[in-house]
C-alpha cells in the first residue's frame, strides 16, 4: 500500500538528517554570517568571504542566505535570536536594530576587541552604541538619494514644492512623477522623515518626547497624499511599492523622479536591464519649506550573535569585512558607500561611487539618524500603520497622527523608557534630581541611551529602571561633534535640525 | 453482542474490563491531544495573565491580571480586527453556503462528466490556502494584472486599480480568494447530504403534482438541514480563524484595514514578541470560537451533530 | 420546459467549475512565461513558453529544501497520527465507555479550534527545549489537528464495518486489541489510505505553525517558503508561481488519484459526525 511505505522511508530520512547535523570538520572552525541570497550583493559577499578564507583557512565561512526585504529580515532575526540558536555568528543589522538586540541581550558587545571606532563616521557608531559599549560595527552607509531624469529637465528640483510642479506638469508620456517607497513597512517611516525633516518636523525631541503630532508633521504627511490624489505626481501603486518596485518603474522609464538607496545607481546603468542607463543622475533629496533636505540614514552593521559558539572567529570575519579594504570592493562591486569616513579621500572611491566622495561626506554627515531606541521597531510600527492608513485615506493626518503619537507616547511609558516613568521609580540609594536636571539628563537615557542597567546582561538585572536616572547622561552625551550637523538625538545641540 | 448465557456478574466483571481495554486503547491518541493541544490552551490563559515581552528580558514576567484585557479593550486596533473578522464570516460564509448549494444541486444532476467535475471541485481546496493566497494576489497585482486587464477589457474600469491601495477593494481578492478555496468544501458536504435523500420521496411528491421549487423547499431543503448547519458551523469556526490567507495577500493592510484576529495576535506574539498581551488576544480568538461552537451546537441540538456518540 | 431547466442547471455548473479552474489555469500559464511579459498583454495561450522559473526554483532558490521539510513532517505527523488514532478510533466506534461521547466532542473541538490560540505556549515550550526550527517542532504542534482529524475520520470508517466478523473473533476468545489488529486492520486499509491521505493534505497545507516555529529555509515548509520568496529584489512572481505549480503538484495528484475515497471520507467525517 502505497501510504504505508512513504512514512518509513520519511522517518529514516529524519533520522539521517538529524545524524547529518552534527558532524564536525576537525581544526576547521565554522561560522555563518547572514546575507542576502541574490543579486550583486550576494557576489561580492561571496567573493569577499573566499579572499577572507584564503588569508585565514582555518575558519569556514557560510552564507546564512536572509530575505532582502528589511521588515522580514528583523522577523527571522528576531526568531532566530528569540530561540537561542547559535547560528548564524554574525547578523547583517540594519541600522535601526542595534539598540533592540544590544538590549535584549541577543548580541555581543564588541569593546573587548577594540574596534576602531575612530575610523567610521560619528552617526553610524553612534547608532550601534548601547549603554557605551559598541554592539556592531558599520558595514556600508545607506542614505536617501533623488534619483531624476538628466535627458528629461536640466537640474534637479531644489525643493519638494519645485519637484512637484515639475512632476504635475510632467509630459504625457511619462505615467508617473514621483516615485517612493510607500507600502507599509520600514521604508515608508523612511520615506516620510525625509518629507518630515525637510517641513522642519521630527519624530522624537531630542528630550526623547513624541512629537509626531506637530504642526509640521501634518503638513509633510498631508503634502505626501496630496501629491498623489490631489495632483496626480505620485502613483497610488507606489503604496504598495519597496525599493525594488520603484527602482523598476524608474528604470523603465515611467518615472521622473524617484528617491532610493545608492544601490539602485549600478543597476540601473546596466543598459542591458535598464531603459534609462546614462539618462538619469543623482542629487541630494530637496529642501523643504522648514529646512534643507536630509536623508534618512540607513545602511548595515555586522553584529556577533550572543549564543555563537565561535565569536572570537565571528569577529575575525567582521574585522575583515568592515577594513577599509573590504569596504572599498563592496563600494566598487555593488555601489555601497563606505563606512569608514577617511576612505572618502582615496581616489578609488571615486571611481567606485557615481556621486562625488566629498559631497557623499557631506550628504552622509549631515544624515537623519533614526532614534536609537529598543522599542524602534514598535514606534515603527505604529507610525507605519498611521501613515499607511492616511496615504490610502481611510484617516486624516492630523487625527490619525495625534492618535500614533498618543500610542508611542503609551508605549514609551509601558516599557519604563520615558523620563517620568523612571524618575519615579528611582531608588533611595540614587539621589533624586531636580525637575530640570532629571528631564535632561534622563532624556537621552531614554531613548537614545536606554537604561543603563540593561547593558550587562540584562538577565542580572533586576531594577533597571532606578539606573537610568542620571547614570549615562554624562557619559555618553558628548558636546555634538565637529561634524557640520549633529542629527543625532544623543546631541541636544543639534537643535531645530534634528529631524528625528 | 450476544449475551453468551453468563450471570450478571460475569457480565459486569466483561463490562468493567471491556471498559479498562477502551481506556487503554483511546488514551494514547486523547493523551497527545491533551498534552499538544489542551494543556497549551491553559497555558494561554495563564500567560494572558502576565506581563511578559521577550525583547525586554529585564523586565521580567510579573503576574498583573487582567490588565492584559483591560489594554485589549481600550485598542481600537482590537476592536477593528473583531470588525474585520466578523465581516469576513459574514460575508465569506453565505456566499459559500449559497454557491455550495447551487453547485450541490447541478452536480446532483449531471451524470456524465463526474469524476472530472469532482476533480474541478477538489482541485481549488487541495491547494495550499497560503499558495491560493498568492494565486489571487498575482491576478490582481499591478496594473497590468489580470483582474485589472479583464475588468478593463470589459469595461467595467475606467482605470487600472491598485486593489491593495485601498481599504475597502483590497477586500476583494481576500474574500473571492476564500469563496474560491473553501466553496467545494462546502459542495461535497451538500453533495454528500443530497445523496442521502431518498430519490423514492421525489417520486411520490411529483405524483402528487408537486413543481420543482415546491419539491426544493419541501423535501430538499428540510432534509438537507442537518447537512447544511453542520456546514454552517464548520465554515464559521474556519473562517473565525482566518490567518493565512489575509497575511499572505494583504498582510492585514492598507494600514490595518483587512487584519483580522488571527493576524493581529501573530503580530503582536512573533513581531511584537508581547507573549502576554498577544496571548491575551488568542485567548479572546478561542473564546469567541467556542461561544459560537456553543451556540450552534444548542441551536442544532445535540443529535444532529453528535448521533455516532 | 424541464429541458430548459436542466440546460440552465448544467450551464450554471458548467460556468461554476470554468470558475474554480481559471485560477489554477492561469497560474500554470504565467509560470511558463517570461518574467517581462507576466504583467503585458495577457492572452489566454501565451507564447513563447519557457521553463526559466522552474529552473531557478530548483538551482537558485534550493526549492528541494522545502518540499523535503513538507516531506518529513506531513509524513511523520500522518504516521503517528494514524498509528495512534487508529487504535483509538476503533475503541470509540465499538466499545462501549462511558465518556465516549464526550471524548468524541472534544477532539472535534480541538480539530476546529483556532490555533492561534496555542501558539504562544508552543512557542515559548519549543523555545525552552531546543525545538524551535526542527521537525519534532513541527510534527507535535501538527498533531494538535491531525490527531482529531484522523481519530473523526476513523471512527466513521470502523463505524461502517459489518460487525459480524470481530464479534466471531470476539467469541472466539480473542481480546479486543487483538481483534482490532488482526481482523480490523487488514480489513481496513482503504479507510486508513484514505484518512492517511486527508491528514497529509492537512498537513502539508499548514502555514500558521510552520511560519511561527520555523526560521530558515533549512526546515520551512513548502507553504512558508513560497510565501516568503517575496523581497527586496523585485518580488519574483514566475519563481513564486512556478512554487505554486510545484506545491499544488503532489496535492493535485493525491486528489486524482483517490477523489472517491477524499469525498466519501471528508464527507463521512463530516455529515454523518
Amino acid at each position: 500500500m502505497k501510504p504505508a511505505r512513504h512514512p518509513l522511508t520519511i522517518l529514516l530520512s529524519l533520522g539521517l538528517t538529524f545524524v547529518g547535523c552534527v558532524f564536525e570538520d576537525e581544526g576547521v572552525t565554522r561560522v555563518t554570517i547572514s546575507g542576502s541570497a541574490v543579486g550583486a550583493e550576494a557576489d561580492i559577499l561571496r567573493r569577499q568571504l573566499e579572499a577572507f578564507q584564503e588569508e585565514h583557512p582555518d575558519v569556514r565561512v557560510e552564507i546564512r542566505p536572509t530575505p532582502d526585504a528589511a521588515d522580514q529580515r528583523h522577523q527571522l532575526y528576531v526568531q532566530w535570536l528569540v530561540a537561542r540558536s547559535p547560528d548564524p555568528d554574525i547578523l547583517q543589522l540594519d541600522v535601526i536594530w542595534t539598540a533592540e538586540f544590544a538590549a535584549a541581550g541577543w548580541i555581543l558587545p564588541l569593546s573587548s576587541f577594540d574596534p576602531p571606532t575612530d575610523a567610521f563616521f560619528d552617526a553610524t557608531i553612534r547608532a550601534n552604541l548601547w549603554q557605551d559599549a559598541l554592539y556592531a560595527v558599520p558595514w556600508f552607509v545607506d542614505v536617501g538619494m533623488l534619483y531624476w531624469r538628466s535627458d528629461l529637465l536640466d537640474s534637479p528640483p531644489s525643493s519638494y514644492g519645485a519637484l512637484l510642479e515639475t512632476a504635475r506638469t510632467r509630459s504625457e508620456r511619462i505615467p508617473h512623477g514621483f516615485v517612493w517607497q510607500g507600502a507599509r513597512y520600514e521604508g515608508l517611516v523612511v520615506t516620510f522623515l525625509e518629507h518630515l525633516r525637510a517641513f522642519g518636523g521630527r519624530v522624537l525631541e531630542p528630550d526623547g518626547r513624541v512629537r509626531v503630532d506637530s504642526e509640521e508633521a501634518v503638513r509633510a504627511l498631508t503634502f505626501m497624499r496630496d501629491a498623489i490624489y490631489a495632483h496626480g505626481a505620485v502613483p497610488e501603486a507606489a503604496l504598495t511599492w519597496q525599493e525594488e518596485q520603484t527602482r523598476l518603474d524608474f528604470q523603465s522609464g515611467r518615472a521622473l523622479f524617484m528617491r532610493n538607496w545608492p544601490y539602485a545607481y549600478p543597476l540601473m546603468q546596466d543598459s542591458s536591464a535598464s531603459e534609462v542607463a546614462g539618462r538619469f543622475d543623482v542629487a541630494p533629496l530637496p529642501a523643504g519649506p522648514g529646512a534643507e533636505g536630509a536623508s534618512a540614514l540607513g545602511g548595515a552593521q555586522l553584529a556577533v550573535n550572543a549564543h555563537s559558539d565561535e565569536p572570537a572567529a565571528a569577529w575575525r570575519v567582521v574585522a575583515f569585512l568592515t577594513g577599509p579594504e573590504q569596504m572599498l570592493e563592496r563600494a566598487r562591486g555593488a555601489g555601497q558607500y563606505p563606512a569608514r569616513r577617511d576612505l572618502y579621500d582615496r581616489p578609488e572611491l571615486a571611481d567606485a561611487l557615481p556621486v562625488d566622495p566629498e559631497r557623499a561626506r557631506s550628504i552622509i554627515e549631515a544624515a537623519v539618524p533614526r532614534p536609537v531606541t529598543p522599542v524602534y521597531t514598535q514606534l515603527s510600527s505604529i507610525l507605519q500603520i498611521a501613515l499607511h492608513r492616511v496615504l490610502t485615506r481611510q484617516r486624516e493626518p492630523a487625527p490619525a497622527l495625534r492618535e500614533a503619537a498618543d500610542e508611542m507616547r503609551a508605549l514609551l511609558e509601558r516599557v519604563e523608557l520615558r523620563p517620568g516613568a523612571s524618575a519615579e521609580r528611582s531608588d533611595d540609594a540614587v539621589p533624586r534630581a531636580s525637575e530640570s536636571d532629571a528631564a535632561r539628563a534622563d532624556a537621552p537615557a531614554a531613548i537614545a541611551d536606554p537604561p543603563a542597567a540593561t547593558t550587562d546582561a540584562p538577565a542580572a538585572t533586576t531594577d533597571p529602571p532606578a539606573a537610568t536616572t542620571d547614570a549615562p547622561a554624562p557619559t555618553t552625551d558628548p558636546p555634538a561633534p565637529t561634524a557640520p550637523v549633529s542629527p543625532s538625538p544623543a546631541a541636544p545641540g543639534g537643535g531645530g535640525r534634528m529631524g528625528v | 453482542m450476544s449475551d453468551g448465557g453468563g450471570t450478571a456478574s460475569r457480565s459486569a466483571k466483561l463490562r468493567r474490563r471491556e471498559r479498562r481495554t477502551a481506556w487503554a486503547m483511546v488514551l494514547p491518541a486523547v493523551g497527545v491531544v491533551a498534552l499538544v493541544a489542551l494543556f497549551p490552551l491553559a497555558w494561554t490563559a495563564w500567560e494572558s495573565m502576565h506581563l511578559h515581552d521577550l525583547r525586554m528580558p529585564w523586565r521580567g514576567r510579573p503576574f498583573v491580571g487582567l490588565a492584559n484585557y483591560v489594554e485589549l479593550f481600550s485598542d481600537s486596533r482590537f476592536r477593528e480586527a473583531v470588525g474585520h473578522t466578523a465581516f469576513f464570516v459574514a460575508v465569506t460564509v453565505p456566499l459559500e453556503l449559497g454557491l455550495g448549494l447551487v453547485l450541490a444541486l447541478g452536480l446532483d444532476q449531471i451524470r456524465r462528466g463526474r469524476g472530472l467535475a469532482r476533480v474541478l471541485v477538489l482541485l481549488p481546496w487541495a491547494v495550499p490556502t497560503a499558495v491560493a493566497a498568492l494565486v489571487w494576489r498575482f491576478m490582481f497585482e499591478g496594473e497590468g494584472g489580470v483582474a485589472n486587464q479583464l475588468l478593463l477589457g470589459v469595461g467595467l474600469l475606467g482605470d487600472p486599480l491598485v486593489w491593495f491601495a485601498d481599504s475597502v477593494m483590497a477586500w476583494v481578492p481576500v474574500l473571492l480568494a476564500d469563496v474560491w478555496k473553501m466553496t467545494p468544501f462546502v459542495t461535497l458536504l451538500l453533495l454528500a447530504g443530497l445523496q442521502n435523500i431518498p430519490q423514492a420521496l421525489y417520486e411520490a411528491a411529483r405524483m402528487d403534482g408537486a413543481g420543482g421549487w415546491q419539491r426544493f423547499r419541501e423535501i430538499t431543503l428540510p432534509l438537507l438541514r442537518p447537512a447544511l448547519l453542520v456546514t454552517l458551523l464548520f465554515r464559521t469556526l474556519d473562517a473565525l480563524r482566518v490567518f493565512d490567507l489575509v497575511y499572505v495577500l494583504t498582510g492585514g493592510g492598507p494600514g490595518t484595514a483587512t487584519e483580522p484576529l488571527s493576524l493581529f495576535a501573530f503580530d503582536a506574539l512573533l513581531q511584537g514578541l508581547r507573549f502576554g498581551y498577544g496571548s491575551a488576544i488568542s485567548m479572546t480568538v478561542f473564546l469567541i470560537a467556542f461561544l459560537f461552537a456553543l451556540a450552534y451546537v444548542r441551536f442544532l441540538g445535540h443529535a444532529d451533530l453528535m448521533e455516532r456518540g | 420546459m424541464k429541458g430548459a431547466r436542466r440546460r440552465l442547471g448544467l450551464s450554471v455548473v458548467v460556468l461554476l467549475l470554468a470558475a474554480a479552474a481559471f485560477p489554477l489555469y492561469w497560474t500554470v500559464r504565467s509560470s511558463l512565461v517570461s518574467e517581462a511579459s507576466l504583467f503585458q498583454h495577457p492572452s489566454l495561450l501565451p507564447s513563447p513558453l519557457t521553463l526559466e522559473h522552474y529552473r531557478a526554483l530548483f538551482q537558485v532558490r534550493r526549492f528541494w529544501l522545502p518540499i523535503r521539510n513538507s516531506l518529513v513532517v506531513a509524513g511523520a505527523t500522518t504516521l503517528l497520527s494514524v498509528t495512534l488514532g487508529s487504535v483509538c478510533a476503533y475503541a470509540l466506534a465499538r466499545l462501549r465507555f462511558r465518556g465516549r461521547a464526550l471524548l468524541l466532542s472534544f477532539l472535534l473541538a480541538v480539530a476546529m479550534f483556532p490555533q492561534i490560540s496555542i501558539v504562544s505556549p508552543l512557542y515559548l515550550l519549543l523555545r525552552e527545549v531546543g525545538l524551535i526550527d526542527s521537525y519534532p517542532g513541527l510534527v507535535m504542534p501538527y498533531l494538535t489537528f491531525a490527531m482529531p482529524l484522523t481519530v473523526w475520520l476513523l471512527v466513521g470508517y470502523f463505524r461502517q464495518l459489518p460487525p459480524d466478523l470481530e464479534e466471531a473473533a470476539y467469541v472466539d476468545g480473542a481480546g479486543r486489541f487483538r481483534t482490532f489488529w488482526e481482523i480490523i486492520l487488514p480489513l481496513s486499509l482503504p479507510g486508513l489510505a484514505t484518512t492517511a491521505i486527508l491528514t497529509f493534505l492537512y498537513s502539508w497545507n499548514e502555514f500558521l505553525f510552520a511560519l511561527s516555529f520555523t526560521v530558515g529555509p533549512e526546515r520551512q515548509t513548502v507553504p512558508v517558503a513560497i510565501a516568503l520568496f517575496r523581497g527586496r529584489y523585485q518580488v519574483p512572481w514566475g519563481e513564486i508561481l512556478a512554487g505554486v505549480v510545484v506545491a499544488t503538484l503532489p496535492v493535485a495528484l493525491l486528489v486524482v488519484m483517490f477523489q472517491r475515497g477524499i469525498v466519501s471520507g471528508l464527507t463521512a467525517g463530516a455529515v454523518k459526525g
